[in-house]
Order: structure tokens, then C-alpha cells, then sequence
């Protein structure tokens, strides 16, 4: 049985640009951006870059595909450049493609790049897209907050909770990651909301109102990795390490056949199971210190609680009002303000949420910093709840 | 000699009905808007004279065996493409069924009814539809309906071809053309008087000569009225006594074209006892008329008064300008997907799309759409899945959000995951939804609507949605 990439790879250095309605400047800006700081965090020379990973999902208003513009932009020397794509988890397929390389022995440092240029639609929200073909025949075209909608009314009917109380711990979960994006420089929305706001705020899609959906932005992020001895070489001492990276596609099980009951994310069950068992843990709700997890609505962040195992089934709601994922919480979720004050750049939005857990694990978070951050944990979920890519990443320090 | 019958009826009518008075006022300032009362039925954005069709033949056909599907409207959605050979795929009959579409005014329905009955050709459908666009200020935009009716014809059934007559006069009360494709009515006078004279009363004298009957003995008249009122002159001179059901539907719904006659004679069966002997009458550029004699009981089905008396209020005289194409709003960017069709794509998936039919795999289980490997936890290669239509399926939501970010043209969009009593589970279009969002577990029926509009290229797709099983009553009017 293979024994996983555990502490085979170290991040030598991150980079995030300013998520947000960047104008001004365009996906060439942006992917510089988030590589120059990146860059000067690993502290190493750029030739040194032996193969790059370029997440970037909607090619129609953002680069166009290929990984040539990630090779263009950054005037990559004649090394190998794949472009990936897997819905809203495409920052993580990103860097699980760099990391991978690495771990395998097959590279020596890689680079993982996400970016998209969202606010290039002219409109707001995400854009409305062919599902394919022959889907196109018979598909309805939901858009984001009405597929995500449809996890609450589900949850309610399975777990007996009424409505009223579902829309307080969904709007708690919101209010929270406003408190947390208010201390972000890096966030687009950098304003506390109050629940009366966010629970008196328009319809999106039932029961999701404005506030419970995240916003759309531009933004790049940027991971270089390498092998342990090669940071050690660089003087990182308190590398941190790659403890797991785990990623779960649907196949119709839950859009097709009459089993799933509509409630949860099995592929976030499923991945974060193999996640916590490539990272070695065993009880995830006293191991692991930080969460970033994929906030697209506040129902969405409800029920990967319950899904990575970080509130009892049921409980959600319930933990969450209780405040056990506040930044003070037991289990901080979003510390970085999440998809709900970042915005969600989708080729972007997994390295981002490794951005924040990366910082962490360094002490370098600032106003946002928690005081003990050894294990940190990303979700980043694609698709909807009926067909879903599900990824969940597991940071910590080397060797502990 | 051989006898041929209706077997059975079925109509259709769309959910909504805008009030006449509502848009008497909304257009009072402008003088028009006419003064006739009651309610007109207003299709909904995925519905055509071609979906509305299928709808009352699904109920006219039931289980029974068609040999030929007759499509009749002069709202066709597609002036080349066969509409007869869609409804034979919505109805799940197979490829080799005839399959032919009539226009040419609204007597067409009732002249492919004519002309079924008169032939030895076996089992034949006849499906109309019709969803026709006029202009506001324009009275026909509110004495006109949407709606659909078909009439199964074989050499048994409910009632008996007893008497039909025809004739031809190129009388123009109304036309649309190429060049002028919204209707031109004339003066109602002229109408009345020319329809009546030259029309009505020769075609109607010469059918009731062909059964052998006096007038008196009509029990039920479906006659379709070029303007109102000509009925009770026609039955004043001949002696006709029988109360004529297509004014009811004018009163409730609307002059439905191509497909009034029909859904008059439906109202017929359904009011009918055996022995009772029905007169319909189609109009337009002259007659055809038809007498039956009613020998059995027919089946229960009551499709046709229960649509009159069922469905919903639209009180919004500007989404009903939205809705039947008088008014084209700015939907804004997020409506400008482009929603352009493949036909070798088409083609591949059809008979699954348009019929609604799923698969069932070797372990029992059935799924939508079919796929070379099942999704069957069990399933581990390919293999052939049995057809399992889902069109008549019981079905109930298991999922469902009313999203008003997405473009639709009526929103919110309403949509989520149908769960089928037979297993089968399909992400699905909620439509017909007034009174708020339906909930979890709410039973559904299958509706065969227009899937995607392709504006640019003028071009529409067809599928299946999902509505609420049952409609409330409408208030009185």
C-alpha cells in the first residue's frame, strides 16, 4: 500500500495577491504578483523551477487555455507547464500537481499558480456555462447558491432542525468570517456585518441570502515546493511540510442514484478520511488547530464541519452558534476571512486557503495570528453538492 | 362498411390566466383592450403549440395504440422540422409510426380529425397546439388562448362517425403571412354576417342531411366561433337547441385555434351520455363539420373541464406581455448564454429526451440518462441498460431552491433533484410554481416542455420538467 506524501514536501515559499475588483490590472499582474512574493519567500533563484502547475478555471473570460500564459507571464525557461481544471478546487489540483512531482522524486522544486479574473464578466456572479452537450439537453442550468441552496433544505428535513434556527447558525457563520476578513489587508471585503444584516438581506436562493453567499473577485496564489533537504539547504529550519493532500470525484452516485439523501458532501467525507489517515491523525477535532474551508455559502461551511468530522452529525448548527469555529473558538475556521470576504477567484481560492494555514503555521499572520497552529487544514470543493470535486489538504510542520 | 370512432379526448391547458379585466386596465388610457370578460390561458415561457399538444395527447392516448400522429396548429414552433414526429417521440411510439403536421389556417385541427375519421388508416392521433403572438392593443391578443387538444381516432371507441360535411370559402377574418406575421383581423360585422351565410349554416345543414338527423337531436355543440354570438344565430335559424361548448372555453381560456374544436368536442365526451349525438365544427377560410353519436362510456379522464376550472390567476398584465412575446425585456448579461444545439448531438440522445426514457441495469436498478456503465455501486463494465420511460412516473422532490440569481424568463428558477417511485433520480426544471417554493417530499407529474431557446439561431429544444401533481381552483372570475 503506498504510503502517501506525508513530509516529502516542503512549501519553500507563498504568495498571495490582493484578491478584490483588480481594475486596474489583469491576469498577467496578477500571476506575477503572487510568483515575485512567492518567490522571494523560498529565496531562490527562479531557474531553479523545474516544472509549474497553472490552475485556472474559466477559460472563456480569463486567459484562455493552456498553460501558456503561466509560462508567457512568467517567461518560464523551457521547463514543462500543464494547465489544470477541476472546478472550484482547481487551486488544489494545482498544487497537488507540483506536489506530487516533487514527492515522487520526479522534480526537485515546482511551482503551483492559481488565478482567475472573475470581475472580466462584466457582471456579477459566477458565469452561466454550457454543462457539456449532450448534459445541455436535459440539464437545468442552477446556478452556484441555488445547487449549494438545496444541502439546507435537506439538512432540515434530516436532522429535525427548524428553519429559523438553520438561517441564525448559517448567518453566525457568515458574521464570523466578516470579523475575520476585517483584519485581512489581503481581503476583499474588509467590513464586520451584523447579523440583523445578514439575516435581513435578499434572496439569492432559498434560503440563501446575500450574505450567505461568498463574493466574486480577482486574485492570484502562488506555492513553490520542494523536497525537505532542499529547504533545509535554504535555512528553512521550521519548514512546513505537506502532510496530506486528498481529492474525491463524484460519479453520479449522488445525482443519479437513489441513495444520498442530499445532506452532506461524500466526497469531503471520503477525501478527509484518506486525508487524516495520509497525515497520520486520528481524532481531527483535538489534532488539527485551523481550518480554511470551502465558505462558498454559509450552508456549504455547515455541513463540511459535520463532513471532515468537526462536529457531530447533527451539531453543526449548534457548534456553530456556540462559537466553536470563531477565531477565539476551539477550532477557528476562516481565519483569513474565507471565501465569504475573499471572494472566490477559482483557480485561486486553494492556494489562498493554503496561503492562510501556511502563515499560521508561521506565525506570520499578524492581527489574525492564533496562538497555537501546529496541524492546518484546507478544504476546497468543486462543483455542487449533486456532483462535487472535494479536496482537503493537511499543512504542518516537518517531522512532527 | 366500416365504422370509425373517437376513442378518446384529451386537452390541455397552460397553468396561467390573465384576468381580461387586468389588461382592460392596464390599456384604458389607450381606448383598446376591448370589453369582453372572463380569462384568457397564457402559455409559460417553455411551452409552444408543439408541447401543449403533446400534453392533451398524452391524456387522449393513454395505453392505447396509435398508428398515426397528425400535428395541427398555425403557431407551429418550426416551419421544417416535423412537430408530429416530436409528439410521437414524447408519447414514446416507435419510429415507424406516421407522422404528418397540418396547417394552414385554424380549421386544420378539425379537417385532420375530418380526414381521420373518413380514412380506413387505422389508429390515427390527432395532437393541436397552438400559441399564437399578437400585439398589444390588438382585441385577438385577449380573445385568443394558449392550449392544447388531441382526439384518438380508430374503428372502435367512444363515438361513432355519424355525419361530416366541408366546405372551402376563402373568407379572411384573420390571416397572418410571411410578410405580416402577426394577425390581421377585419370588421367583425363582416365577419359575423359572412361566416354565418356563407359558412356555418350550409356546412352545418349539409352534415346534419349526411347523418340523417334533424337538428333537435344534437345533444352537444362544439362549433368554433369566427366572433362571438355567431352560434346562437346559426342555432336560432337551423333550430339547433344544444348548448355550444367552445364558448365556454372562449369564456375561460380563449379562442385556442387550431385546437378549439377539439377541446370543445373533449368537453363533449366528457359531458356525454351514450346515445347523445355531438356536432363539432372547426372554422376558418371555411368548415369542416362532424356528428357523432356517443356508444360507450369513455374513459373517466375529465382533462378538459378540469383545465378550464383549474390553474392560477396571472395578475401582471407585463409579465403576460413577457410571457406571450409582446414584450422583449433587457434580461441583461446573464441572459446571453449561447445556447446553441449540436444535431449529431441531438440526434444521438433524442428518442431518450424527447420520450423521457431511462435505463434499467442488470441489478434492477434504473437510472437517467443511461450510460454504457451503469451507477450502480455494483456495476464494474459496461452493459445494455433495458429502456424505462419516466414521463408517467410518480415522482416527488427531494430537492429544491427557488434561485433568482440564474437568468430564466419567468423567475426564480425553480429546480433541485426528483426522486421517481421506481428508483430513478434525475436533477430537474420545477415549473409551475405560484405559490411559493414547493417543499421536499411535494408529489410531482412530468411535463414535456422547451428545454433551451436557442435566440440567435432560432432554434429550441425539448425536454422534460417537473410541476406540482395537482392544480388549485381557479376563483371565479
Amino acid at each position: 500500500m503506498a504510503s502517501g506524501i506525508r513530509d516529502r514536501v516542503i512549501i519553500a515559499g507563498m504568495g498571495c495577491t490582493e484578491f478584490g475588483e483588480r481594475w486596474d490590472i489583469g491576469p498577467e499582474a496578477l500571476m506575477v504578483e503572487a510568483f515575485e512574493e512567492a518567490l522571494a519567500d523560498a529565496g531562490i533563484e527562479r531557474n531553479k523551477i523545474e516544472a509549474a502547475w497553472l490552475g485556472s478555471a474559466l477559460d472563456d473570460i480569463n486567459i484562455g487555455n493552456s498553460a501558456i500564459p503561466l509560462s508567457t507571464a512568467l517567461r518560464l525557461q523551457n521547463i514543462s507547464v500543464t494547465r489544470v481544471e477541476n472546478m472550484c478546487a482547481t487551486g488544489t489540483e494545482a498544487l497537488r500537481g507540483a506536489v506530487y512531482a516533487v514527492a515522487a522524486g520526479a522534480c526537485d522544486v515546482t511551482l503551483a499558480l492559481g488565478v482567475e479574473k472573475l470581475k472580466d464578466t462584466g457582471y456579477g456572479g459566477l458565469p452561466l456555462r454550457t454543462k457539456g452537450l449532450a448534459n445541455d439537453l436535459w440539464m437545468p442550468y442552477g446556478s452556484a447558491p441555488g445547487s449549494f441552496a438545496q444541502l439546507a433544505g435537506a439538512y432540515a428535513a434530516k436532522h429535525g432542525v427548524k428553519a429559523a434556527d438553520l438561517k441564525r447558525a448559517m448567518a453566525h457563520v457568515s458574521w464570523k468570517s466578516h470579523q475575520n476578513g476585517a483584519l485581512n489587508p489581503k481581503a476583499h471585503l474588509r467590513q464586520p456585518v451584523s447579523m440583523e444584516t445578514i439575516l435581513g438581506a435578499p434572496m439569492i436562493a432559498d434560503p440563501l441570502g446575500l450574505f450567505d453567499c461568498c463574493g466574486v473577485s480577482d486574485g492570484a496564489a502562488c506555492a513553490i515546493v520542494t523536497t525537505p533537504d532542499i529547504a533545509r539547504g535554504l535555512g528553512k529550519n521550521d519548514a512546513v511540510a505537506i502532510k496530506a493532500i486528498q481529492l474525491n470525484v463524484s460519479n453520479g452516485w449522488e445525482s443519479q442514484y437513489g441513495e444520498w439523501d442530499g445532506s452532506y458532501i461524500r466526497n469531503t467525507r471520503e477525501a478527509s478520511k484518506r486525508a487524516f489517515r495520509e497525515a497520520g491523525i486520528t481524532d481531527p477535532r483535538t489534532e488539527i488547530d485551523i481550518t480554511e474551508v470551502h465558505d462558498c455559502f454559509s450552508i456549504t461551511e455547515l455541513v463540511t464541519m459535520e463532513d471532515l468530522g468537526l462536529s457531530e452529525a447533527g451539531r453543526a448548527p449548534f457548534d456553530i452558534l456556540d462559537g466553536k469555529f470563531d477565531s477565539g473558538g476551539r477550532l477557528p475556521c476562516q481565519v483569513d476571512g474565507g471565501l465569504k470576504c475573499f471572494g472566490h477567484p477559482i483557480g485561486a481560492s486553494g492556494l489562498r486557503m493554503a496561503y492562510e494555514v501556511y502563515n499560521q503555521l508561521l506565525g506570520r499572520a499578524g492581527a489574525r495570528q492564533r496562538s497555537k497552529v501546529d496541524l492546518g487544514l484546507t478544504h476546497n470543493l468543486g462543483g455542487a453538492p449533486v456532483n462535487s470535486v472535494s479536496a482537503v489538504s493537511i499543512f504542518g510542520r516537518l517531522g512532527r | 362498411m366500416l365504422e370509425r370512432y373517437v376513442r378518446s379526448a384529451g386537452a390541455y391547458l397552460p397553468l396561467l390566466r390573465l384576468d381580461r379585466k387586468t389588461a382592460r386596465a392596464a390599456l384604458s388610457w389607450s381606448g383598446t383592450g376591448g370589453a369582453g370578460a372572463g380569462r384568457r390561458s397564457v402559455a409559460g415561457w417553455d411551452e409552444d403549440a408543439l408541447t401543449m399538444a403533446v400534453e392533451a395527447a398524452r391524456l387522449a392516448v393513454g395505453h392505447d395504440h396509435v398508428q398515426g400522429v397528425v400535428f395541427a396548429s398555425t403557431s407551429a414552433p418550426f416551419r421544417e422540422r416535423l412537430q408530429s414526429g416530436i409528439v410521437a417521440d414524447a408519447l414514446g411510439l416507435p419510429a415507424d409510426t406516421g407522422a404528418a403536421d397540418v396547417a394552414g389556417s385554424r380549421r386544420c385541427g378539425i379537417a385532420a380529425l375530418r380526414q381521420a375519421l373518413r380514412d380506413r388508416s387505422g389508429s390515427v392521433l390527432v395532437a393541436a397546439g397552438e400559441r399564437r403572438i399578437s400585439a398589444p392593443g390588438n382585441s385577438l391578443q385577449l380573445t385568443w388562448g394558449d392550449g392544447g387538444a388531441a382526439v384518438l381516432v380508430g374503428n372502435t371507441g367512444q363515438a361513432k362517425l355519424i355525419g361530416e360535411s366541408t366546405i372551402n370559402v376563402d373568407l379572411v377574418d384573420v390571416y397572418a403571412s410571411a410578410d405580416h406575421p402577426l394577425p390581421y383581423q377585419t370588421e367583425e360585422r363582416f365577419i359575423r354576417d359572412e361566416a354565418i351565410e356563407r359558412v356555418l349554416l350550409p356546412a352545418v345543414t349539409a352534415a346534419l342531411g349526411k347523418a340523417r338527423i334533424g337538428p333537435e337531436h344534437i345533444k352537444l355543440a362544439a362549433l368554433q366561433e369566427p366572433v362571438a354570438g355567431v352560434y346562437r344565430t346559426v342555432a336560432t335559424k337551423l333550430g339547433l337547441k344544444a348548448p355550444n361548448l367552445c364558448e365556454r372555453i372562449s369564456e375561460a381560456a380563449g379562442d385556442l385555434g387550431a385546437a378549439h374544436a377539439l377541446f370543445g368536442l373533449a368537453l363533449a365526451l366528457e359531458e356525454a351520455a351514450v346515445g347523445d349525438r355531438i356536432l363539432v365544427a372547426g372554422f376558418g377560410s371555411g368548415c369542416d363539420v362532424i356528428i357523432l353519436e356517443v356508444t360507450s362510456e369513455g374513459a373517466a379522464r375529465c382533462s378538459a373541464a378540469n383545465a378550464l376550472s383549474h390553474g392560477a390567476a396571472l395578475s401582471s398584465y407585463t409579465r403576460f406581455l413577457s410571457l406571450s412575446g409582446a414584450l422583449d425585456l433587457d434580461w441583461g448579461p446573464r441572459s446571453e448564454l449561447d445556447q446553441k444545439t449540436s444535431a449529431s448531438v441531438l440526434m444521438r440522445h433524442v428518442r431518450e429526451m424527447h420520450g423521457f426514457v431511462g435505463g434499467r441495469d442488470n441489478r434492477g436498478n434504473v437510472q437517467f440518462p443511461k450510460t454504457l456503465i451503469p451507477v450502480s455501486p455494483g456495476a464494474n463494465g459496461p452493459e445494455k441498460l433495458q429502456d424505462v420511460r419516466l414521463a408517467d412516473m410518480p415522482a416527488r422532490i427531494m430537492s429544491v431552491t427557488a434561485d433568482r440569481l440564474n437568468f430564466t424568463p419567468d423567475p426564480p428558477f425553480h429546480f433541485g433533484l426528483v426522486q421517481f417511485e421506481n428508483g430513478a433520480r434525475v436533477l430537474m426544471e420545477f415549473r409551475d410554481v405560484e405559490n411559493g417554493t414547493p417543499k421536499v417530499g411535494d408529489p410531482l407529474q412530468m411535463r414535456f416542455r422547451v428545454k433551451s431557446i436557442d435566440r440567435k439561431r432560432g432554434f429550441r429544444t425539448y425536454f422534460w420538467k417537473a410541476a406540482p401533481l395537482d392544480r388549485l381552483p381557479l376563483e371565479k372570475s
